[in-house]
């Protein structure tokens, strides 16, 4: 398992898609640092310092959590297109008849190929994260409490998606399992959205619609989690600063209004390995 | 001792029969030859007996074990039709990687792959990217990927489809190396005269069925052709004989007999000679392989015992 875990990885590396990821990214960083810069540093004057205090945090957490969420989906693009075809794919070109033959069960293969992939969206977004941390400490001197931890769950996010495409590429051909998976990451994400919005109104109809959502695809609920992370930690961390604003309402529907319980982060990890232990029997079963 | 063992090995999709109960045994040291036209289910067959793909019903055993079974895949080496490599590797790198997964240790792998590389002459073009090899030289890595490993049972399947006349003769002589190293070798092939001259048994396949199985030699005897030059020979005796033989043809002073077995040949030599007649020649017509194919594909089919 191991060994194709290696090849998966340095296959992801050498990969146009990943490329592409990498140029995408380093100009959404300059974009991001550029947009930092021009906003974070205009003139703004309140008399009062606790409060100018707190607009600076607030300001920077906004913008952290911008990038955040626009950060997200790059990940999830990226996990989604790397493991769209990693089965079905390369039954359809004929790279997996030579291997699939060697002394290596399904199992071992499939999963070989997760951790492979994994490996590489875990590097992928870690690096993206601190990098994102980073440009908000260059601007604005804020160095966000929580990171560590935020960091884990946003490398957690992309191995969500990454399962559940695993899954659709041992059963659904390309075109049908990207269709599928995107389509399913987009439904979490408006999920997710409709939830923020009804707990702001107070539409319980809208937070269960939400729950569902993040039942089905615990994605926008790990994201979630990493918002109010952040949110939480910068709380307790200035809370003498806080007794002004909630942080939380700031940031709106890209906020974390409905925190997702740690109940939801085991499920989000029990549902990684249901994805995968589906994903190894539909693939024992299937012909190559 | 029967290597490959085949038990009434069916595969159906959907309302398409690939392979309909097949039987066949191949003895170890062995090249079979497994012949029949596109479509007739020959690639189903190998990709049942290295584990790519589940019977419907019937049983297969490769070295001794079910071909999902990994004990069984530790002792094969398999070539595909329609194959694509990993562009993005290096050829060394590729042969490399199937050594590590034929279970080798990492140097006995790169002594390994640098061998299989020499054996199908791309020693020196190991460093190229696979993406950058011509479809003949993806063919002789793919070679090299199967041989790498010291497989007992090489799977091949239409290894020189996309070779020239000249790689064509190099796979051939490799075939023979195997053989005489003790390996056995199943060559899946529509390319008779190749079969012809490395095989030592085929089997041919048409609509799923086996139609024929035994030695080379054997299958173009099975269906020689005689022809009988003669003069005297009485109707009723030439009504007779057609009746007999059906596949007898009379024109003028030349009588020519497909005949099942040689024992046929004698009978009607006998009969002719009985009734009088003159015999001036007995020719027979050695078949080739093409020959026997030939006429199998348009004679239809018979089951397996």
């Amino acid at each position: 398992m191991w060994l194709m875990a290696v090849f998966t990885f340095k296959e992801a590396m050498r990969k146009r898609v990943v490329l592409v990821a990498v140029l995408l990214t380093l100009a959404f960083l300059i974009l991001y640092g550029t947009g930092l810069h021009f906003t974070l540093g205009m003139d703004v004057r309140i008399a009062d310092p606790a409060a100018a205090n707190v607009f600076k945090l607030l300001e920077a957490l906004t913008m952290f959590s911008m990038g955040i969420y626009l950060a997200s989906f790059l990940v999830a693009g990226l996990a989604i297109l790397a493991a769209v075809g990693s089965i079905a794919g390369e039954i359809e070109n004929g790279t997996l008849y030579p291997l699939a033959a060697r002394p290596l069960t399904r199992r071992d293969l499939l999963l070989g190929k997760y951790f492979g992939l994994a490996a590489m969206l875990v590097t992928y977004s870690a690096l993206f994260f601190l990098a994102l941390v980073g440009l908000v400490y260059w601007q604005t001197g804020l160095l966000l409490p929580g990171r560590w931890v935020a960091l884990a769950l946003f490398a957690l996010k992309p191995l969500v998606l990454l399962s559940v495409t695993m899954l659709g590429t041992t059963k659904l051909p390309t075109l049908g399992n990207g269709v599928l998976a995107f389509g399913l990451y987009a439904l979490s994400v408006l999920g997710g959205m409709i939830e923020q919005i009804g707990v702001m109104l107070g539409s319980t109809a809208a937070v269960y619609i939400g729950v569902v959502t993040s039942l089905i695809l615990p994605a926008d609920a790990v994201y979630r989690r990493v918002v109010a992370t952040v949110v939480d930690s910068l709380a307790q961390g200035t809370s003498p600063d806080m007794v002004f604003f909630n942080p939380a309402h700031v940031l709106g529907p890209f906020g974390s209004h409905s925190t997702p319980s740690d109940w939801m982060l085991l499920y989000t990890a029990g549902y990684i390995v249901v994805m995968l232990i589906v994903a190894v029997r539909v693939f024992n079963r299937r012909d190559v | 001792m029967a290597i490959i063992e085949v038990a009434h090995l069916t595969k159906v999709y959907g309302q398409q029969v690939a392979c309909r109960d097949i039987c066949l045994s191949v003895e170890e040291g062995q090249i079979f030859g497994f012949l029949g036209p596109n479509g007739a289910g020959k690639s189903t067959l190998v990709k049942m007996l290295v584990g790519l793909v589940y019977p419907t019903a019937g049983t297969a055993l490769v070295a001794g074990y079910a071909p999902t079974d990994t004990r069984s895949r530790r002792q094969i080496g398999f070539l595909p039709e329609n194959f694509r490599l990993h562009g993005w590797l290096k050829g060394s790198e590729l042969v490399n990687f199937h050594a590590r997964l034929a279970g080798l240790d990492y140097r006995s792998a790169k002594r390994s792959s640098q061998a299989a590389l020499e054996l199908v002459g791309l020693a020196k073009e190991g460093e190229k990217l696979v993406a950058n090899y011509s479809k003949g030289m993806q063919q002789r890595l793919g070679l090299a990927a199967a041989l790498v490993g010291d497989p007992r049972v090489v799977f091949l399947d239409e290894p020189t489809s996309a070779l020239d006349p000249l790689g064509r003769r190099e796979v051939r002589e490799i075939l023979l190396s195997l053989k005489a190293a003790g390996k056995t070798v199943f060559l899946n092939s529509h390319l008779l005269s190749e079969v012809e001259q490395v095989c030592d048994r085929v089997s041919i396949i048409n609509r799923g069925l086996v139609v024929a199985d035994g030695k080379p030699h054997e299958l173009q005897a099975a269906s020689t052709a005689v022809a009988i030059k003669l003069s005297g020979l009485p109707v009723l005796l030439a009504v007779e004989l057609q009746r007999d033989y059906p596949r007898l043809q009379i024109e003028g002073d030349l009588l020519t007999l497909r005949a099942q077995s040689p024992e046929d040949t004698a009978d009607v030599v006998a009969k002719l000679a009985a009734q009088g007649c003159r015999i001036y020649e007995v020719t027979p017509h050695h078949n080739s392989l093409e020959d026997v194919y030939v006429h199998l594909m348009q004679e239809g089919e018979k089951t397996c015992g």
